[in-house]
């Protein structure tokens, strides 16, 4: 049975006949018309907060019914069985027969989670030491290069998940930094053209930088040819044998100890993290060591904790309450009953820009997904279209399209109430409620349209904007390294429900695979080499052109 | 002449007893419980040699006794000897002096509290009064405080004010026997000069260390070219000697000092340079020792002679030998202490350490050693028996963090041997 033959989805589909003419403005209108002694607001209405986070959804077009009925599909699809299955360790990645077990990696030590009759806890606490270990040594200066000179930058290698979290929880915590005689700088790479890498070498100095190899598979070739890039560069400079370097130099994270030994990473270099922690998902395991080594320990175990908080919330808090649910499901509103299919993430803090592009992979490679679990071709819509970037950045760009283009899209708005609490800077704390001003301004407007401001509805044509977009506003009281963990789990908890409504596995990612497979084919060619089949013409001419283009600057070399 | 003292600085004490010893009742000004000279002291500064004999010496002999700060404050002569962080005590004991006086005043002041300072205090006296703070640079060198004090050839005094420069002058009198030089400017200029002079010098060490490290990479002798350079009359042989880095309290402090007013004012980097590779070069030792071993030293035994901050002392203030055995218990390697004044204040705070080991005998910390580190130069270290050592050592590697000992000569006998820039 298709979901779309739930009960629940057809009182949505017709409930939402009604409310695809109903305007937002006319929906807060409602509250200055109600005749109830003690009127509540959509604010009061629409709004849960919880632990230092509160979710706006008053800006969506729901009334208390879409609720209701939401809540409905939620129960016809069984939500609470399957948090259940996700927590304790169900094997609900079926197409790789494997549990999705990140929620395990922020249990804390005193908990137990069996998986084969084996304490998966206690591993993940082991690996936390050890990493705690290395941590520990590199910040206070004594890792040790090949020079004897402490360790002083860190360059993490990695693609997909093992690049944009760590990034992106870089920059986002920066203010967590503890203070210390000894700086860290930890650069990024992993562009698989060698553009990054090779710009970044030119200023670093090999004899005080150390690289983090990051691959759950460590076969992925983007990691892999700048790792070897970044070997034979210190070679050059240190003229020192590779075992020395590997040992001095290199980090491996991976899920494969074997390919790590057979690439040359010592096993006390070596981190690991297990095959039911997802690419996307695996920020909190060995992945976030460069986080932990941009904040110390005691900060990334804070994140962690804010992680956990918000699992714990996620699995207890009742549907109207809960916040990753309520995310969720409103999602599921727009995208299959009023046929949103854009999703705009707009952080109005600067330190998270990195967070749309981390978002994007989230959302995208867990729900955009077109077969159901029970590998049938599903005929209703999934993940949507993500995108985004910083807000006020982003007003100067793409704001126009969301205020006056033929596009419906879904926005989220997201913002510190405190900042720069310990600059002493009275023109920073200045600059930071200009963002928040601006923040509520396009929300307002988007959300009511002309109605936001007074007169407007008689201006010409092409200066009136009609509003009813929907967004929610994210607010959390300060960012910390607590609620960024909070803010993260969030999202792939509400990645979880909108998969359990959808019937898909969030878990795997089968549509990354086949490219990669024909780009091996593809190298063919382009190193001489004799391909198997012939490809399509576009292929082909385009082939033609660049080896044309190879062979005619050789030979002007000669 | 009754003189109060105050402050708890190594300047402090050899001035208290020196003044005591020429005929001065000197007080010590102590809000403390402790009535002990010797504890008061703290080990580091009793260590310095004939500071302790002198100081019971004289307080037996009532020259030199403890007196609470509200009653030295009613002393007509008073000298600060405090520690650079403690300006506003300063300030707070100058006020309180002016309050008990309407008469004639000196205070000298000899502490490192910057350029201008001196001045700062000057104005809570009343100058036309006669009321008076004068700059005294203080030029003691830790190990040698004593001789200083008794026979400097020069001094650096900053007054502007006739009758405190006269007095001043008396009460120095009898240090003056070889005084070639008393320069009398302001006090402001006085300060600056004493920074001066300081940043000068750490210049120099900077300077050579970093051509001994150039040296090294391009093969060539840093002792053949300290020589050329010192025979040149533009630039002498004094502090010329590379090695692993300076240390020690006020130089240190002072050299900061100077290097932050240079970054704020001028915004130069000059001497932050001068500091950054000095904390470098203190673990030049510890660097060789690891290349030497191929980045691994894991469970090795190292052994250290010296780690005071320079020979005379038993500081560790600031000193080298603080950086390498961190260094080396990070890596695991056990390490095996002589020296022949701070094994004390070692175990103080590595005594519970289980790879940190002290001997009283030199040649016992090198049983079984994987390496000797020579750190400080200590006289003793200078000519060693080396057959003794060969034979204790499990591999005769020596590692001369003060271009100590003749490469040639250890070569011979078949040590591996590495200097600095050498």
């Amino acid at each position: 049975m298709s979901v779309k033959d739930l009960p629940a989805w057809e009182a949505l589909k017709e409930h939402a006949n009604s409310m695809q003419t109903t305007h937002l403005r006319d929906l807060f209108l409602q509250d200055s018309y109600t005749d109830k002694p003690e009127p509540t607001s959509r604010f009061e209405t629409f709004s849960v907060s919880h632990d230092g986070l509160l979710l706006d959804f008053s800006k969506q077009r729901i009334t208390q019914k879409t609720v209701s009925l939401l809540k409905d599909l939620s129960q016809d699809c069984q939500l609470d069985q399957w948090k259940e299955r996700l927590f304790s360790g169900d094997k609900i990645n079926t197409s790789e027969n494997r549990p999705a077990l990140h929620t395990a990696l922020r249990q804390p030590y005193y908990n137990q989670l069996l998986l084969d009759e084996h304490n998966i806890v206690a591993d993940v606490h082991a690996n936390l030491a050890h990493m705690s270990s290395m941590v520990g040594r590199i910040r206070a200066g004594q890792w040790r290069g090949y020079s004897g000179l402490p360790i002083d930058t860190i360059v993490n290698i990695g693609v997909g998940g093992s690049d944009l979290g760590p990034l992106m929880a870089c920059n986002a915590l920066i203010d967590a930094q503890p203070e210390t005689s000894h700086q860290l700088k930890v650069h990024f790479v992993s562009s698989m053209d060698g553009s990054q890498i090779a710009n970044l070498l030119n200023q670093l100095s090999p004899a005080t930088t150390l690289f983090i190899i990051s691959s759950k598979s460590f076969t992925t070739i983007d990691t892999l040819s700048n790792a070897n890039t970044a070997r034979q560069w210190l070679k050059s400079a240190s003229g020192v044998k590779d075992d020395l370097l590997n040992r001095r130099h290199f980090i491996g994270v991976s899920a494969s100890a074997d390919k790590m030994d057979l690439w040359g990473i010592p096993k006390n270099s070596q981190l690991n993290f297990w095959d039911w922690t997802g690419g996307r998902y695996s920020m909190w395991s060995a992945i976030g060591l460069p986080i932990a080594l941009h904040i110390g320990m005691a900060a990334f175990k804070e994140m962690l904790s804010g992680a956990h908080a918000m699992d714990e919330h996620f699995k207890h808090a009742p549907f109207e309450k809960n916040l990753p649910v309520q995310l969720g499901m409103i999602g599921i509103w727009n995208i299959n009953f009023l046929n949103i299919h854009a999703h705009a993430i707009l952080p109005y803090d600067g330190r998270l820009s990195h967070l749309p592009a981390y978002l994007e992979q989230l959302e995208m490679e867990s729900n955009g997904k077109n077969v159901n679990r029970q590998g049938n071709v599903i005929d209703y819509h999934t993940c949507p279209i993500l995108w985004g970037e910083i807000g006020p950045n982003a007003q100067h760009a793409f704001y126009q399209l969301l205020h006056q283009g033929t596009e419906s899209v879904m926005c989220d708005f997201i913002a510190p109430a405190r900042r720069y609490g310990g600059f002493d800077s009275t023109e920073l704390e200045q600059q930071h409620q200009l963002s928040l001003a601006n923040c509520l301004a396009q929300s307002r407007l988007l959300a009511l349209g002309d109605a936001a401001i007074a007169g407007n509805d008689t201006a010409p044509t092409h200066k009136r904007y009609r509003g009813n977009q929907p967004s929610t506003t994210l607010l959390f009281n300060e960012l910390t390294p607590f609620s960024f963990g909070q803010l993260i789990a969030l999202y792939e908890h509400k990645v979880f429900v909108q998969s359990v409504i959808w019937d898909i596995n969030p878990f795997d990612q089968w549509g990354v695979e086949l490219g990669k497979k024909m780009a091996t084919d593809l190298l063919k060619p382009l190193t001489n080499e004799q391909s198997s089949s012939p490809f399509d013409s576009s292929t082909e001419g385009l082939l033609c052109a660049i080896l044309s283009q190879q062979r005619q600057s050789e030979q002007e070399s000669h | 002449m009754n003189i109060a003292i105050w402050g708890q600085e190594l300047t402090a004490w050899a001035t208290a007893g020196m003044l005591a010893q020429s005929g001065n009742n000197v007080y010590i000004v102590n809000d403390t419980e402790i009535t002990d000279p010797v504890i008061m002291m703290g080990s580091s500064i009793s260590n310095e040699p004939g500071l302790k004999d002198l100081i019971e010496q004289q307080f037996e002999k009532q020259n030199l006794q403890m007196i609470q700060s509200k009653s030295a404050v009613v002393i007509a002569t008073h000298i600060l000897s405090m520690n650079p962080a403690e300006f506003e005590q300063a300030q707070n004991t100058v006020a309180h002096i002016a309050k008990h006086h309407s008469d004639k005043v000196l205070i000298i002041n000899q502490s490192h509290f910057g350029v201008g300072y001196t001045d700062k205090l000057q104005t809570l006296l009343d100058i036309d009064k006669d009321q008076v703070v004068v700059y005294l640079a203080e030029n003691i060198s830790e190990g040698e405080a004593l001789k200083n004090i008794h026979k400097p050839k020069s001094l650096t005094f900053g007054s502007t004010n006739e009758w405190a420069t006269m007095l001043t002058r008396s009460l120095l009198r009898p240090f003056s026997s070889q005084l070639e030089q008393l320069l009398v400017m302001t006090p402001k200029e006085a300060e600056f000069a004493k920074l001066s002079i300081t940043g000068m010098l750490a210049l120099r060490i900077g300077y050579i260390n970093e051509l001994a490290n150039l040296a090294e990479q391009l093969n060539v002798d840093i002792d053949v070219i300290k020589q050329s350079l010192g025979a040149d009359p533009r630039i002498g042989h004094h502090y010329l000697s590379p090695g692993c880095g300076f240390g020690g309290n006020t130089f240190s402090q002072t050299i900061k000092g100077l290097a932050n007013l240079l970054s704020e004012k001028r915004q130069s980097q000059l001497l932050d340079t001068v500091l950054q590779e000095n904390e470098k070069q203190k673990e030049q030792p510890f660097r060789k020792l690891w290349r030497h071993y191929e980045c691994d030293i894991h469970k090795l035994n190292i052994a250290i002679w010296g780690v005071s901050f320079k020979p005379g002392s038993a500081a560790l203030d600031c000193a080298p030998s603080l950086k390498i055995i961190s260094a080396l218990t990070a890596q695991q390697a056990n390490i095996h202490i002589h020296d022949p004044e701070a094994l004390e204040n070692i175990e103080k705070l590595y005594g519970e350490h289980p790879q940190v080991h002290t001997y009283h005998d030199k040649y016992e910390a090198l049983n079984k050693a994987d390496a000797l580190l020579l750190l400080t130069e200590w006289p003793e270290y200078a000519s060693p028996n080396y057959d003794e050592m060969k034979d204790r050592m499990k591999a005769p590697l020596i590692i001369d963090g003060r271009n100590l000992l003749s490469k040639e000569l250890l070569e011979s006998l078949g040590f591996t041997y590495y200097g600095i820039g050498r």
